[in-house]
Formats: structure tokens, sequence, C-alpha cells
């Protein structure tokens, strides 16, 4: 089945890796920039704003699920997005789930840069977002790791996607939930198939990533 | 040029300053001495406009500054830290990031880094990354980065103490040759008393984040007991005599030209008197005549004196001294 190119396994492939990119993506996007906020700025609450994240990191996937399910729902406040059994579904579930990761880990990560990276870029004229890319630049492998561990999130996530993607065939059935599906009907050798294309797209996502850090290390020797 | 106001400056409740007011006149070379923990580096901090007080103002050409100071004013004061790291990349690329922020074209960028790696001869360290560089080259490169872009205030904290006697002088010519091209202000945080006198025109002392009332050469962290009159504090193996009402920590100042050197304890009014060894002297620039070291007790004490008292009295290390001062010229703060 790998080796013939199933069509059904194809597109449960590729809606698997545009939910991943897309849910990494905007989990980073934002996630980042509030990991370095967190970790630089001394304001009212910054402990139990941190608090907060780090609890968000052992959110049961399920329980997300469910909470997103009450909102997309049709009489959900959410409701008239008409979200609900769509990818979209799924990808905001798997932001809620690689948000917190991207903060926390980018909060650890910035703290871990030596102090004096900031003052100095300060010191020598830089603005903030100057400053937030030197200090950014100092981190870089911490912020690739987190990257890596946000899209791990995401593409391993099950709890979610099945109850507010609802594993529709053709639809929103992703890897895992196909996993989930065949294993329950006892089709373990499907379910072990798709397991593996799920590993070796992880694999080349990180392999991927560990280029483009590679290159930037090169530039900047350059 | 900069001056803090009524500063109370804190760290997690922590009082570590403690200025009713600090100024850095235009065009100064100013230098603040004092031990480790004086309070010196988070003055330049403050100073840099890298940290807002606690209490108090800090003031650039007569305007206060916000708490959020923006970028375009940072960008006249620059601070080289103690122990200042380098961005990622080569020395060039760190010698260009402040010019590149300001826009500098790549031309004038040129011209400018050049000159700046002739004075402080970095010519062969260009091409290196902070890895490959030792503690001091890593300083030279600093203090040259930040020349480079040129500031109105330069502060410098401890820029010499990586450096061997060479790259220190080449540090203090190019601050030399930097200040007679244009008006720079410089200020320079040591514990190095003897540099501070060599190259500053002014000095200020700094003890418990405290500015001494006096010369930096004398000064005593002590544990006051209550009483009024006068004490006999115990600083390492003597005992200072010192007149004062207040009790509790606080710093004891002995002025170097209130100490009467002679080879014989005097019959005086004196109530400190102190026999030992000459370890050092050497001559003090701005008429401040021949500083005389001598070991008391395990205590090091400075006196002042004249060049021609040095000679009369044939002073030099190794000769057993007494100095003398009275308990009222120890000054408390």
């Amino acid at each position: 089945m790998l080796v013939a190119g199933d069509s059904e396994v194809y597109g449960i492939a590729l809606l698997t890796l545009k939910v991943a990119v897309v849910a990494t993506i905007i989990s980073c996007a934002v996630g980042l920039p509030l990991g370095y906020f967190l970790a630089t700025r001394r304001f009212w609450g910054r402990r139990a704003a941190l608090t907060v994240v780090n609890t968000a990191l052992a959110f049961p996937t399920v329980v997300v699920g469910l909470l997103l399910y009450g909102l997309l729902s049709r009489r959900g406040p959410l409701g008239g997005l008409g979200w609900l059994y769509t990818w979209q579904a799924i990808v905001v579930g798997d932001v809620l789930l690689a948000l917190p990761i991207a903060a926390a880990l980018s909060a650890a990560a910035i703290q871990g840069v030596d102090a004096r990276i900031r003052r100095t870029a300060q010191t020598l004229g830089a603005g903030a977002w100057r400053t937030a890319w030197t200090v950014s630049r100092e981190a870089r492998f911490a912020l690739a790791a987190v990257i890596t561990a946000a899209f791990g999130q995401v593409v391993a996530e099950v709890g979610a996607a099945m109850i507010v993607g609802g594993n529709i065939r053709g639809s929103t059935r992703t890897l895992t939930t196909a996993v989930a599906l065949y294993t329950s009907q006892g089709d373990f050798g499907l379910a072990l198939a798709l397991g593996l294309i799920l590993l070796i797209m992880a694999l080349l996502v990180n392999i991927a990533l560990q280029v483009l850090q590679g290159r930037g290390e090169g530039s900047a020797h350059a | 040029m900069l001056e803090l106001r009524g500063i109370r400056h804190r760290y997690d409740g922590r009082l570590v300053l403690d200025l009713e007011q600090f100024t850095v006149p235009r065009g100064a070379a100013l230098a603040v001495v004092g031990h480790n923990g004086a309070g010196k580096s988070t003055l330049l901090r403050l100073l840099a406009l890298l940290e807002t007080p606690t209490e108090g103002q800090v003031l650039f050409s007569d305007a206060v500054v916000p708490p959020r100071a923006r970028a375009s004013l940072r960008r006249r004061v620059t601070l080289v830290e103690q122990r200042p790291v380098l961005f990622r990349g080569t020395v060039r690329e760190n010698l260009e990031y402040g010019l590149k922020l300001r826009g500098t074209a790549r031309t004038a960028m040129n011209g400018i880094i050049g000159d700046v790696v002739e004075r402080l001869g970095l010519a062969p360290l260009l091409n290196r990354r902070r890895h490959e560089l030792s503690d001091g080259e890593v300083q030279r490169v600093a203090v040259a980065r930040a020349l480079a872009v040129r500031p109105d205030v330069l502060l410098l904290d401890e820029p010499v103490s990586s450096a061997d006697r060479a790259a220190a002088n080449a540090l203090y010519q190019a601050l030399a040759a930097e200040r007679a091209a244009r008006p720079l202000t410089v200020c320079i945080a040591s514990h190095q008393l003897e540099e501070a006198y060599r190259w500053a025109d002014s000095i200020r002392a700094l003890a418990e984040g405290r500015l001494s009332p006096v010369t930096p050469e004398n000064l005593f962290r002590v544990d006051l007991p209550a009483g009024d009159g006068t004490k006999h504090v115990r600083v390492g193996g003597i005992h200072i005599a010192v007149m004062t009402d207040r009790t509790g920590p606080a710093v004891l100042a002995v002025p170097p030209t209130d100490i009467f050197v002679s080879l014989q304890p005097l019959s005086a009014s004196a109530r400190n008197v102190f026999s030992g060894r000459v370890t050092g002297m050497s001559i003090e620039r701005r008429g401040a005549g021949v500083h005389v070291r001598a070991d008391m007790g395990g205590v090091e004490l400075v006196a002042a004196v004249t060049a021609e008292a040095a000679r009369d009295l044939a002073l030099a290390p190794g000769k057993t001294v007494v100095f003398s001062f009275k308990a009222t010229a120890v000054q408390v703060f």
C-alpha cells in the first residue's frame, strides 16, 4: 500500500501535513513572541502568566477537544464559523495545544541567553525589534527545538482532532485518527503502515529543520 | 550632560544605590572607584539608560529621561560592561552592528572601522569569532565596537580588568585620541585607584551604594556600636577612633591629606596612631603629592604628603612609619 501509493492514504498524509504545518506556523508565530515577552519583560502578574502557560503544557488533548467542540458547535459562540468537522477546526485545536509549548519553551530558551547580550544590543542603539532578533539569534538552536516540539505535538495529536474533526473519510481523517480507527477495527497492518508514514514525516521535518539550522550557522560565520 | 537625582535603586527590595545627586559633566573624564559590590556597575547601567531607577530621575542634557528610554536617546550613551560579550559572528560583524543600526553607508562604515581597528590594534582579529578570542581581546573589541558608534558619552566598566599593560595603554591612548578629536564624555568605573588618578579629570568614590564625601583611598565598611561620642571601631587588625552619633552599618572615610606621617609616634591630640611598614609610594596627578601606602596591622592606609616631606623622611618601601590622624578627621557616611 505504501509503495503503490494508495490515493486515500496519500490524501490522509497530505491533510495531516497541511494541518500540522499550518498549526505549527500559527502557534509559533504567536508563541515565540509571547515567550520572548514573558522572558524579558517585568510586569505585574508575570509569574502567574508563566504558571498558566506551564500548566497549559499538560492540558489533556481530549479536554481541549471538548471545549473547542462546545465553542464550534452550532449553538456555540463560534458556531457561525461553520468550522466543526473541518480541517480548520483541527488546526484550531492543534494551535491551542501547541501554543503553550511554543510560549513556555521559548521563554525558557530566551531566559537562557546571557542578559548582557540584550543590554549590549540596547546600548549599541538597537530598538525593541532588533534587540529581540539579536537575542533570538543567540538562542537559535533552542528555538529550533521549540518549533520541532510544537510540530511534534500537532502531528501526533489525536484526541482533539477526533472530537472536532470527526475523522470523516476524505475530509478530516488524519494519520493519527486513521490509526486509531483502523486499530479499533482490528486492521493492525494498515494502522501500522499509517504509523510508519507518520514517523517518516516527522523524521523528514526534523531533517529539514536541521538543514536550515546548519545554513543559519554557515551564513553567520561567513 | 548626564545627571542622577534622588536615586534609590533596589534589586529585589535590597537598596543597591542611594545617591542624592551624581553628575557627569559634558566633556569630562570621570572615574568612579570603589570596591566590588560598591554599586559601580549599577550606576553605569542607570547612566546608560538601560535600567530605570526604582526612585529618582535620570536627566540627559537637563531633560528627564522617560522610564523606557527610546533607542534614539540610548544611541547617545554607550556602555561597555565589565565582562563584555560579543554577538555571534566575526569581530568585523560586531564592529558593524551599531553602525548598521544607524544606517551608516558601507564606505563610511569601512572608514570608521578601519580607524578604531588601527587605534586598538585589532587588525589581526577582524575575521575571528568570539570563541577564538581571549578575555582581553574581547574587551578590546567591545571598546572598539562602542567607539565605532561615536556616542556622546562612553561608559566603561573596568575596561582594563583583563588587559595586559600594553593593551591598557593602547586603550587609554585610543580614548585620549578620541577625546582630542571630538567632545567625548567618558566615565570609567574602576577599582584600580592608580589607573583612575593617571587619566581622570575627576574621581568619585562609591561605597555601599553611596558617594564618599572624600577621596576613595581609605574607605572601610564597619558596624558602628550604639552610643555617643568617640567610638573605637575594629577595622582589620586595628581600632579606628571616630566621633559619631551614628550606629549600625556605615562606611568610614579617612582623607589621605588628614594623615600625618612621622618616623616616631607624635605626642599630639590625634586619637589614631598606627605604626607599620611602607608598602608602596606613587606620585599622583593634579598636585595630590606623593601617596604613601603602609600596612597597619593588615589594613592598608594611604597618606598624602608633599614630595619634599617624602624626601626629608627618606620614605621608601619597607621603612617603618607612623600614621596619625584625629578622630574628628574620620568621616562617616
